[in-house]
């Protein structure tokens, strides 16, 4: 069921204090010590490829599982979780359930990606995803809203695909991209449309690699608001590297604002592929120029494959960035990614909660 | 709380805030095919990296956002609008600046969004075609997130005066920030700067309303930009480009001061404000505010003085008055005196006798001299019309004299007509008769959709000086209007006319429909982005009366004047056909035709009788070489008479066509003509002196082969048993649709084929035992000699000597053809003259890799090896398959009757797959090599 526009509702909390996202939903996962026939399930038992890293899927086979995690995050504090969606597109998991034309000499291309979209199976499974990840989420967040008298919102999670727009894998053609702006278009157009019946309250476009990619997302989005008379926030937010520019299409971040900034979205963010330390002079740089709400949610550190979580940072770590951060101005929504338990989750949560949200800059 | 500045915020990967202390927007515009020659050049020809330096430069001189645009009939806009995005993004140099993607169709503006990551600016749209239409297009912009340019168009056209410019913008403003939600810092105005000084009264406010217009736009539009293509200002003045510059400088001065944000400006194309010299800005100034009634004509005045090198001013110089009466008509034409012109005129009429005869001789030759100037921006705007005017009371003053001889005629007309025809009413035979003495009844219109006016009228004015009756139906008019109009008056010319890309297609519609419905009439196109290639190309095939393009508006005198007499009409439009013939055969890497697949294409090959054709036996096998080494080198003395002339003036620069009889440059433009003749006589001394010196060596070898084609091949044999193959070359086959009947050809055509010799029981092996040729020359010692030149500060030396060897190559390859051809034994010693080998009356072809019939260069190397030509003649192929040295020419020999050059274009990707497995190279290799002819997006 499509959920009402709650702008002005959380705009209203927006300005009061410091929302609280949710924690990495991969790396959590992995806690759970699932096995690859977890991943397939009964349904999946006959798929040629491997799904344990399909992390999606389990919305359909482990539900308990996703479910857990959304949990466990609102009871930290989280009052946004994000739906288990990120790879829930039809061109993202034909990584999983199509042969690779580059294995037997051939490649990937605008013609391939066609017939991707065109795939009733992928679409319909990315259609379920959505749909079903969308209201697993919404589950808990009612539940545990109405458990703690805290009203709890699920934002639907949008990924960056694993195929570029600004980008050409061929040496040769500096022109040739393997799938064009409109196949990726209705690829997250289908995929939006899930998640709204689902019953997500924010739409989230995030990690975002190339903004190419991200702007197909915005015009989607836009596209099905329009088309189905509705319209919902919407949560934007680049994963950059340590110059601060985006990773593939290496856009800087007042670019990026300058970018998205006519979709109006509830807020603009940065996520993933840095530590908050590293992430802190390019979130600075957007909270100048960002005239709506900032998010942040960094990994827990850089990768550490001898860390319990693979990532460097704990909770308190976590508690301290953010907390300067927050003392600094530069936060309204804060969370993490890769490397986040629920822990980290709760100790981000005790960081913000008694601290002035950031003050949004008017246009004037 | 903290606040951020009102801004038109941009970005690529980097942002760019155009806040209100910054001071203009530069907007570079050579990555504009409309704006900038070079840009087109490199686009059609398919050199993209190239088309990709050229962004690069622009944001290298600090353009803070570069314009793409496509708008050109012989490029398919919208994939190239893509593909060249798509570069960009991996040039990280430009993909830093936004982007503005600048079209005037939708489609095109709606394919350029598509590969902007950041946020562009959308070149532009309009009130043109109603609100409802404006409201989706600037709904579907802002939600790809770009900045929009809204021109000052509305329903009734463009906006020229203040009034209409302020009126337009304000509807604009109010139905995007209002109704649509535009967020007004992001909507940018055009509101039109048009040309001044164009001798034409109305046009001198032009400039004055648009910087009134700005001025009131930034005071009441809040947030609003102004914007403008700056160049236009000073159109009436091109080729001076001191006045120019200086008139851009001083408008943007006054327009910034009125608030103007941006313009499209070359950057290369402005005078310092303060640099401009006093009384030429005091000129410029009186021009762009309109000052004083006679600006136009003081600034003319002073311009010439700032026109190439001589700064002498004229002193009132009658010496002019002694010449003969057809030079002072020309030069009462050419300067726009009209003091003499009726003393001039009546001198003519006694010597002529008649005044048509006056009219169509000596003036319309002054004309013709003013329509080549002004072409070769040699001359302006103001400067023809004032030609008109003299022309005009030229003719005035032989009215009189014509309406007499009319009166005399007229009683002797009707009396044939009624003879030829006594059915004819007297009504209708006077009407008939009118007919008869009027120069002709012209009818000119812009087409449907497009607004510009400016070169119609002035075609128009000038037309109607010459005698002709015209009748213009004004702008944006239907095709049925005008058609409609033209059965009506009985128009003996239709002359469409168009500034904007879609008015190309849009007279491509009205040359089908004349087709439909039965017109004979000539029609002439005309207008800023219509040219006599994409004439040739896209609208003459449609319809079978002559088309031809008019460059302008002094051309489409003498254009109409020939097409409209029965003396000239037909040589005319012969030569009109057979120039667009070229055209359209030279026309390389053009829009997306209709294509066929491989299979539909050999199947459309053409057909001969190889049963009963028996091919030339050449008088020897293998190969022969020609001057073998320095001391036996071919004597260059030879060679001079083989030589093509016209292209060595090219090579300079000079265009028209080497009269090899006469030794003259055929132009009208009297000047080069001089120039070439100067030249050549230049030429001929360092002919005897290359030769007496002996400083070029030329080399070659040609030889014959047994061969035979298989499929699109051409197998070359060991030996006359026809068994074992030696090498084979490649051909590649047209794939163009063709509407006409026409095979689709490829050069294996011409040989017969394979299958023919084998598979047939019973049949004589020789009957189809059938040869190819090759050839290799190449001259030696120019790059030396252009070394030792430059070494000498003589670059004009050098610049001759490469010229001419370039030459020398070319004549040698002639001159081995027709040996070729004598030893193959289908011609004899005596046949042909020099003039007629240079224009390629005799059968047979000569071919060469990497040229239009097989673009394929990677063909050389196999042609090399046959004849051995890299140790025999000491020309070498580089890794690109370029020979070495540059002034050599290779190719191979066909026999066939039927054979003849033609152009590849638009392969598909089914022949290259075909043609690269042919070849044993990757699909990726060949698409490589072919690139520029591919039909499809590789």
């Amino acid at each position: 069921m499509p959920q009402p526009d709650l702008t002005a509702e959380l705009t209203a909390a927006l300005a009061r204090r410091i929302l609280v996202l949710d924690g990495a939903m991969g790396t959590t996962i992995r806690a759970y010590g699932l096995t690859e026939a977890d991943a397939r399930g009964t349904r999946f038992a006959q798929t040629e490829k491997d799904l344990l890293n399909n992390g999606d899927i389990l919305s359909l086979t482990r539900p308990d599982v996703i479910g857990d995690i959304h949990k466990r995050f609102y009871e930290a504090g989280s009052d946004i979780c994000e739906t288990n969606t990120f790879s829930a597109t039809s061109i993202a998991q034909s990584e999983f359930f199509v042969d690779d034309p580059r294995e037997h000499g051939g490649r990937k291309d605008p013609e391939f990606f066609q017939k991707i979209i065109d795939t009733p199976f992928l679409n319909q499974l990315a259609w379920e995803m959505n749909v079903e990840s969308s209201r697993l989420c919404r589950k808990w967040a009612d539940d545990i809203g109405s458990d703690t008298g805290r009203k709890r919102y699920v934002a639907g999670a949008i990924g960056p695909l694993t195929v570029s727009l600004t980008n050409s894998p061929d040496a040769n053609d500096h022109a040739f991209r393997v799938v064009t702006f409109d196949q990726v278009l209705e690829a997250y157009k289908h995929q939006i449309r899930g998640l709204i019946e689902g019953g997500c309250d924010i739409l989230m476009i995030e990690t975002i690699f190339d903004s190419l990619n991200a702007k197909a997302a915005a015009v989607a989005v836009q596209e099905v608001f329009a088309e189905a008379k509705l319209r919902l926030p919407i949560i934007i937010s680049a994963a950059v590297g340590l110059g601060g520019e985006t990773m593939i299409s290496a856009q800087k971040v007042e670019a990026f604002w300058n970018a998205f900034a006519h979709t109006h979205p509830l807020a603009i963010g940065l996520n993933c592929s840095l530590g908050p330390d590293l992430m802190r002079p390019h979130l600075e740089e957007l909270s100048d120029c960002a005239t709506t709400h900032v998010s942040c949610y960094p990994n827990a550190g850089l990768p550490n494959p001898l860390a319990p979580t693979g990532f460097d940072l704990d909770p308190q770590h976590m508690h301290d960035f953010m907390a300067e951060f927050a003392d600094a101005g530069l936060l309204n929504l804060a969370g993490g990614c890769c490397g986040n338990t629920p822990e980290h989750v709760a100790a981000i949560a005790r960081a913000v909660a008694n601290r002035k949200p950031r003050e949004v800059p008017a246009i004037g | 709380m903290p606040t951020i500045p009102h801004a038109l915020r941009l970005s690529g990967a980097e942002a760019y805030n155009h806040t209100a202390d910054k001071r203009f927007l530069m907007i570079g515009e050579r990555a504009n095919v409309a704006g900038s020659p070079q840009f087109a050049k490199l686009v059609r020809a398919g050199d993209l990296e190239a088309a990709v330096e050229v962004a690069r430069q622009q944001v290298a001189n600090g353009a803070n956002v570069i314009d793409i645009c496509f708008d050109d009939g012989l490029i398919d806009g919208k994939s190239m609008m893509s593909r060249f995005l798509r570069l960009l993004q991996g040039e990280p140099d430009v993909a830093k600046v936004p982007i503005m993607v600048d079209s005037s169709k939708w489609e095109i503006l709606e394919e350029g969004l598509k590969y902007l990551q950041g946020k562009g600016i959308v070149n532009s749209i309009s009130l043109k075609e109603g609100e409802e239409n404006f409201r989706k297009q600037a709904g579907h912009i802002m939600r790809y997130g770009a900045a929009v340019v809204v021109m000052a168009f509305d329903e009734n056209g463009q906006a020229a005066s203040y009034e209409e410019k302020i009126r337009i913008c304000q509807r604009a403003y109010r139905i995007l920030a209002d109704e649509v939600g535009f967020n007004p810092d992001d909507i940018i105005f055009d509101p039109n700067i048009l040309t001044v000084a164009t001798g034409i009264e109305e046009h001198n406010n032009y400039a004055l309303d648009f910087i009134n217009a700005t001025r009131w736009i930034k005071a009441n539009l809040p947030g609003a930009k102004v914007s403008g293509g700056v160049s236009n200002i000073s159109f009436s003045f091109r080729g001076n480009n001191k006045v120019r510059e200086a008139m851009h400088s001083a408008f943007l001065y006054h327009a910034g001061l009125a608030g103007m944000d941006m313009g499209i400006v070359n950057a290369g194309m402005l005078e310092v404000y303060d640099e401009i010299p006093k009384e030429l800005l005091q000129c410029v100034e009186d021009v762009l505010l309109n000052r004083r009634p006679d600006a136009t004509e003081r600034l003319l005045e002073l311009a010439e003085r700032f026109k190439g090198h001589d700064g002498k001013k004229i002193e009132e110089d009658l010496s002019w008055r002694n010449d003969p009466v057809e030079k002072r008509l020309e030069h009462a034409l050419l300067k726009g005196i009209d003091k003499f012109i009726d003393e001039d005129t009546e001198a003519a009429l006694a010597i002529y006798g008649r005044p048509l005869k006056v009219i169509e001789g000596p003036l319309m030759d002054g004309m013709g001299v003013v329509g080549d100037l002004f072409g070769a921006g040699k001359m302006f705007l103001p400067q023809v019309v004032k030609s008109a005017r003299v022309m005009k009371k030229a003719v005035a003053w032989l009215t009189p004299f014509m309406e007499a001889e009319k009166a005399e005629f007229l009683a002797s007309d009707i009396e044939e007509i009624k003879a030829a025809d006594p059915s004819v009413s007297d009504e209708e035979a006077l009407r008939l008769a009118g007919r008869r003495r009027s120069a002709g009844r012209f009818l000119i219109a812009t087409v449907k959709g497009d607004v510009h006016d400016i070169g119609k009228n002035i075609v128009g004015v000038v037309l109607a000086c010459n005698g002709f009756e015209v009748t213009d139906m004004g702008v944006m008019v239907p095709c049925d209007k005008i058609l409609d109009k033209a059965i009506e008056l009985g128009a003996d010319v239709v002359g469409l006319s168009g500034l904007i890309t879609p008015s190309l297609d849009e007279m491509v519609h009205v040359a089908k429909e004349m087709e439909r419905r039965g017109f004979k009439v000539p029609l002439l196109v005309g207008g800023a982005t219509t040219s006599a290639a994409h004439t040739a190309i896209k609208i003459a095939e449609h319809y079978s009366g002559a088309v031809v393009h008019v460059l302008d508006a002094s051309r489409s005198v003498p254009v109409t004047t020939s097409l409209l007499s029965k003396d000239q009409r037909d040589a005319f439009g012969a030569k009109n056909r057979a120039k667009q013939q070229t055209l359209r055969e030279n026309f390389i890497g053009g829009p997306k035709k209709e294509t066929l697949t491989i299979e539909q294409a050999r199947a459309a090959a053409p057909q001969f009788d190889w049963e009963n054709y028996t091919p030339p036996v050449p008088s020897f096998l293998g190969t022969r070489n020609v001057g073998q080494d320095a001391r036996a080198a071919f004597s260059l003395r030879e060679l001079v008479d083989y030589i093509d002339w016209t292209p060595f003036f090219h090579a300079w620069e000079l265009r028209g066509v080497w009269d090899r009889e006469h030794k003259v440059l055929k132009t009208k433009n009297i000047e080069g003509a001089a120039e070439a003749a100067k030249l050549y006589q230049d030429a001929l001394g360092w002919v005897d002196r290359i030769i007496s010196e002996n400083r070029l060596q030329a080399r070659g070898i040609y030889g014959f082969f047994p061969a035979n084609a298989e499929g699109d091949d051409i197998i070359v044999w060991t030996d006359e048993s026809r068994s074992a193959e030696r090498c084979r070359f490649h051909s590649l086959r047209q794939q163009i649709k063709k509407d006409t009947g026409k095979p689709n050809v490829a050069l294996a055509d011409w040989v017969a084929p394979v299958a023919e010799v084998f598979n047939k029981p019973g049949r004589s092996k020789t009957a189809a035992a059938d040869y190819i040729g090759g050839f290799v020359v190449g001259i030696h010692g120019a790059d030396e000699l252009a070394a030792e030149l430059d070494a000498a500060h003589d670059p004009f030396g050098a610049i001759m000597v490469k010229a001419l060897a370039d030459r020398f190559a070319e004549a040698f390859a002639e001159l081995l053809h027709h040996r070729a051809r004598i030893e193959w034994g289908y011609e004899t010693e005596e046949e042909l003259t020099t003039g007629q080998l240079i224009h390629e009356n005799y059968r047979g072809i000569r071919p060469a890799p990497g040229y239009p019939a097989q673009p394929d260069h990677t063909e050389k190397p196999i042609l090399f090896d046959l004849l051995g030509a890299s140790a025999l003649t000491g020309v070498t192929l580089t890794e690109s398959c370029a020979m070495h040295p540059g002034a050599a020419v290779c190719g191979l020999y066909f026999s066939h009757l039927d054979s003849h050059y033609f152009a590849i274009s638009e392969l598909q990707k089914d022949q290259l797959e075909d043609y690269a497995r042919r070849k044993g190279m990757t699909l990726n290799e060949a698409e490589k090599w072919l690139g520029p002819w591919l039909g499809y997006v590789s």
